[in-house]
């Protein structure tokens, strides 16, 4: 099976602004790859263009060698030519058919013969644990239960590629939980390449092989979740993937306050890079006495935030306030003075570009 | 880990390529030569008649040229100054046009006075049967206009006018003309007909008002009165607004009832007199008279457009307690029930069932000369033009099948234009176009159907260009039909196509339908319900108009409501009475049935 390419693909709706410029992305073969975004910044609209419901205004789109949108070439294959899976937000299901005839609908339009249908739409409901309510319609389903029509729909026509766009958005949060390993489990069952769209960081985080993060229409970084939580490549992936966010302090000019103390340690031992931001992920902020070399500095408590596995603390560090989380019980109340210490910082060149990471194992990488 | 910094905009390929690729595109989807089919039908039947009869107003006719002293076809101020200037523009247009608006303004009262009380009554109050009285009040929206107006004549009628006279004098009671014939019998005819819109528009927003609103200031100190002054009707003003210039919007464009009730006494309004113009082919007049009616029709919708855009911040949520706080009548609970079933008596019983005897009796209403001649008689001696029942030969048959036929055909048409153009809105490839078709469709809502009718004549009278002249064939008929009607069903037909969205669709086009397969199986499959309403309502609409047909129809296309005014015409009142009596049983019935069977509301047809 081959790689979805897309190469210089912009989409404007008219009016000059541009809902994605310029992109260039390769979703490897099997992959489960996630675009993630706030919502506006082209994830969708990139989704809905490899499926074909949108025309890109300029670039190519391919699987393998076979190119599907090419404005420079003039070539175009329509949706229905395309043989992909594309699982809707709100599902889509047809109200006046079926479960049964929904999961159908693809395998009649490619003719398959009748037994054959019938198997392979059981089949899928299968995969997906829906097979008691085959005979009833849409309206009669629970959200979760849509869900999985939904998807059963599309796998039983056992596309190469499977397009799923904000999937588990409407569903609640115990059942979101359980369809994401659900997903997983389709992912690595029907080995079809994956590509689904969401602004839930932790959904991308759980879920994908790949997490290709999008702002404004432009591919912010491209790398496996755990790279990018560790090693976010700009200001706007730091912030945006993890939860709490990642506190970003700004340093230059003239640092006073929290930026001044951290910009001290900083100099004393990186030396060589100008940093205009530096960046702390809430569990790496710890309470307690700093070991050697660490910066550390006093905190004032504003709140605990016990959620049973770990604490979120608000501190106050001398005129910033940030988040710490910890994994051990917490014993402050608001008004207590504690030290924080950090051995872990992202820096930020001017342009919000990730200069390096500061810590003991790679100081000045 | 890759990471990419790019140029802020990418190079766009060249115009050329983009347009190759664009076309490669539309080859594989019908949406955007639909739309483009659309917009030139809508164009070529909607706002090419308009310009026609605006170019009629201004361009000589044929045969004016020695009054004018210009030639045919040159541009001409000749009609502006016939119709607002000369010596006969009194007769021409100033007096139709008092006689217009005294007609509004009585009707509009009438109409707010019966419908705003009855409404308050079944919505706000625990009179006896509301639920029933509700109901009942409606229907006189469902019989033709002018019923009430013939049922008129034939208690009050006079010998002024050929034909039998009415059922007072005949019992030797003279009935002056003025009680007879003119503004006061239209003004009763037509608020009894028109009030039922009122009934539906005020109860509606009384039924959404927030008892909490009126609740918040009953505890902040207000006595009943001032919270009735002072909050319930600012937010009724809307809905009032709305009902008031619909009523006016309506009566502006009605024909048969002053036809009926104006005509015997030489009471003209604006649109018998552009009938008149029309029938005595002054054309340059009529397409005067015709544009002035568009102006006022466009006025009005305007400014209702306005007044709802302005009281926009009143849309009030129905919250919890949105419903059912009824007043206590107390004592008066049995005398107001007594006043809603009086209108009931004489917005519906009476008039049907005054129709309903004479069609029975020799001399009017008397019992003692029954006969059932009028509706079975092999041979009515005395009348000429019509020498039997009117279920014998063939005339009422051909009428009720013409308007069977023509009235089917064009809601058909109506109801899938309206899903095709819903379908192409939210399809939304092209919103220019789009945004064309939704105001285009719209149109027809502005302009009163007689004025409408008479810019299809100027455009489609004669041959223009390949096309022959269309005058007086039911292919004119049913399109017009079809364009007026066209404003209601579009606007459903958006509305179902905008709730169903667009996904429903592209799913199916993933699984690989193609387009012919997705509107047979996914879309009108799913459509079905709104398809039908959407035939069905133009349909009753259609098969009790008249201001429309009476301009197109000729004695070969006969419908079943210019047969009846046809025999008023010839003073065969019996005959006429009958033909109204099957046409408001038919539209009676079929209204009853369809809100049973689909429970749409009347007031969805309304469009207000």
């Amino acid at each position: 099976m081959p790689n979805i390419t897309l190469s210089g693909v912009a989409k404007s709706y008219g009016g000059g602004d541009y809902a994605v410029k310029n992109l260039d992305l390769t979703v490897p073969d099997g992959a489960f790859m996630c675009l993630l975004g706030p919502s506006g910044c082209g994830k969708t609209t990139t989704l809905r263009m490899i499926a074909g419901l949108e025309q890109p205004t300029a670039g190519s789109i391919a699987v393998g060698d076979r190119v599907l949108d090419s404005v420079e070439r003039g070539l175009y294959v329509p949706p229905e030519k395309r043989g992909m899976g594309l699982v809707f937000q709100n599902y889509a299901l047809w109200p006046h058919l079926s479960v049964r005839e929904n999961v159908e609908f693809g395998l009649r339009m490619r003719k398959v013969p009748g037994p054959e249908r019938r198997a392979r739409a059981e089949t899928a409901l299968k995969m997906v644990h829906v097979d008691a309510a085959m005979d009833r319609y849409p309206s009669q389903l629970s959200g979760g239960q849509q869900q999985r029509v939904a998807l059963a729909r599309m796998l039983a026509i056992n596309p190469t590629v499977l397009l799923l766009d904000e999937p588990l958005s409407n569903l609640d949060a115990q059942l979101r939980l359980e369809m994401r390993a659900e997903l997983k489990r389709i992912h690595e069952e029907s080995g079809a390449t994956i590509v689904f769209v969401t602004h839930d960081q932790l959904e991308a985080l759980t879920m994908a092989t790949d997490v290709a993060v999008m702002k404004d229409g432009e591919l912010q970084q491209l790398a496996a979740p755990m790279e990018m939580y560790a090693r976010p490549a700009n200001r706007f992936v730091a912030e945006f993937v993890g939860s709490p966010p990642m506190a970003i302090v700004d340093v230059a000019p003239s640092p006073t306050g929290l930026a001044g103390s951290l910009m001290r340690s900083i100099e004393a031992r990186a030396g060589q890079c100008a940093p205009t931001a530096v960046g702390i992920r809430p569990e790496a902020l710890r309470l307690g006495t700093p070991p050697g070399t660490a910066w550390h500095e006093e905190a004032v408590v504003e709140a605990v935030l016990p959620a049973g596995s770990s604490w979120t603390v608000r501190l106050r560090i001398l005129d910033t306030e940030l988040y710490a989380v910890s994994y051990t019980p917490v014993e402050a109340a608001a008004g207590d003075v504690l030290t924080c210490w950090t051995d872990q910082m992202h820096l930020f060149g001017a342009d919000g570009v990730r200069l390096s990471s500061w810590d003991r194992t790679e100081v000045g990488a | 880990m890759a990471l990419l910094t790019k140029p802020e905009t990418p190079p766009p390929p060249s115009r050329r390529r983009r347009l190759v690729y664009r076309l490669r595109v539309l080859r594989h989807d019908p949406t955007a030569a639909l739309g483009l089919i659309l917009v030139i039908l809508l164009a070529y039947l909607v706002v090419a008649p308009l310009i026609a009869v605006l170019s009629d107003a201004f361009r000589l006719q044929y045969g004016d040229d020695v009054h004018a002293g210009q030639q045919p076809g040159e541009w001409t101020g000749y009609y502006m100054w016939r119709v607002f200037r000369s010596q006969i523009s009194g007769l021409l247009f100033w007096e139709p046009l008092l006689n217009t608006l005294v007609i509004a303004v009585g009707t509009t009262l009438f109409a707010l006075v019966v419908g705003g009380g009855m409404a308050w009554l079944v919505t706000r109050t625990n009179v006896p049967g509301r639920k029933w009285l509700a109901g009942a009040l409606v229907v006189p929206y469902m019989l033709p206009s002018w019923t009430f107006s013939l049922a008129w004549l034939s208690l009050f009628k006079n010998e002024r006018a050929a034909g039998q006279v009415g059922f007072l004098q005949a019992q030797g009671i003279r009935t002056p003309d003025w009680l007879a014939y003119g503004a006061v019998p239209i003004i009763v005819t037509l608020g009894l007909h028109y009030y039922p819109f009122v009934l539906l528009l005020v109860g509606n927003a009384l039924r959404r008002i927030d008892a909490q609103l009126e609740d918040s200031a009953r505890i902040l100190g207000a006595p009943q009165r001032t919270v009735i002054r002072r909050i319930v009707v600012p937010l009724m003003l809307p809905a009032l607004s709305s009902a008031v210039l619909l009523v006016v919007g309506r009566v502006l464009g009605t024909f048969g009832t002053p036809y009926v009730l104006g005509l015997p006494a030489d009471y003209r309004v604006l649109s018998t007199g552009l009938f008149q113009s029309i029938r005595d082919r002054s054309t340059g007049v009529a397409s005067v008279l015709a544009t002035v009616i568009v102006v006022i029709g466009v006025l009005i919708v305007l400014t209702d457009t306005r007044l709802m855009r302005e009281h926009r911040r009143f849309v009030t949520v129905g919250g919890k307690g949105a419903m059912d706080r009824l007043s206590d009548l107390r004592r008066w609970r049995w005398p107001l029930f007594g006043l809603g079933l009086l209108v009931f008596v004489v917005s519906v019983l009476v008039p049907v069932f005054t129709l309903l005897l004479s069609t029975v009796t020799r001399t009017p209403l008397d019992l003692s000369t029954f006969t059932l001649d009028y509706w079975l008689a092999e041979k009515l001696p005395g009348a000429v033009g019509f020498p039997h029942g009117v279920l014998r030969g063939s005339e009422l048959w051909t009428a009720a099948w013409n308007s069977l036929r023509i009235v089917g055909l064009a809601s058909l048409i109506c109801a899938v234009a309206g899903l095709l153009i819903g379908y192409v809105v939210v399809r939304g490839t092209a919103p220019r176009v789009a945004a064309f078709l939704r105001q285009v469709s719209f149109l027809p809502y502005l302009i009163p159907g007689i004025a409408f009718a008479a810019a299809s004549l100027s455009l489609f009278a004669v041959a223009r260009g390949p096309l022959p002249a269309l005058y007086g064939t039911t292919f004119l008929l049913i399109l017009v039909m079809a364009v007026t009607h066209l404003p209601y069903s579009s606007r459903s037909g958006i509305a179902a196509m905008m709730q169903l969205g667009r996904e429903p669709e592209e799913a199916a086009q993933i699984a690989g339908a193609s387009w012919w397969q997705r509107m047979r199986r996914i879309i009108f499959p799913i459509q079905k319900g709104a398809l039908v309403t959407g035939i069905v309502l133009p349909f009753i609409s259609g098969l009790k108009e008249l201001s429309i047909v009476i301009m197109l129809t000729t004695t070969g296309t006969q419908l079943l409501t210019t047969l009846s005014i046809g025999l008023v015409d010839y003073g065969y009142t019996q005959l006429a009475n009958a033909v109204v009596l099957v046409i408001a049983l038919v539209s009676f019935t079929m209204t009853y049935l369809t809100q049973r069977l689909t429970k749409s509301s009347l007031a969805s047809g309304l469009g207000g």
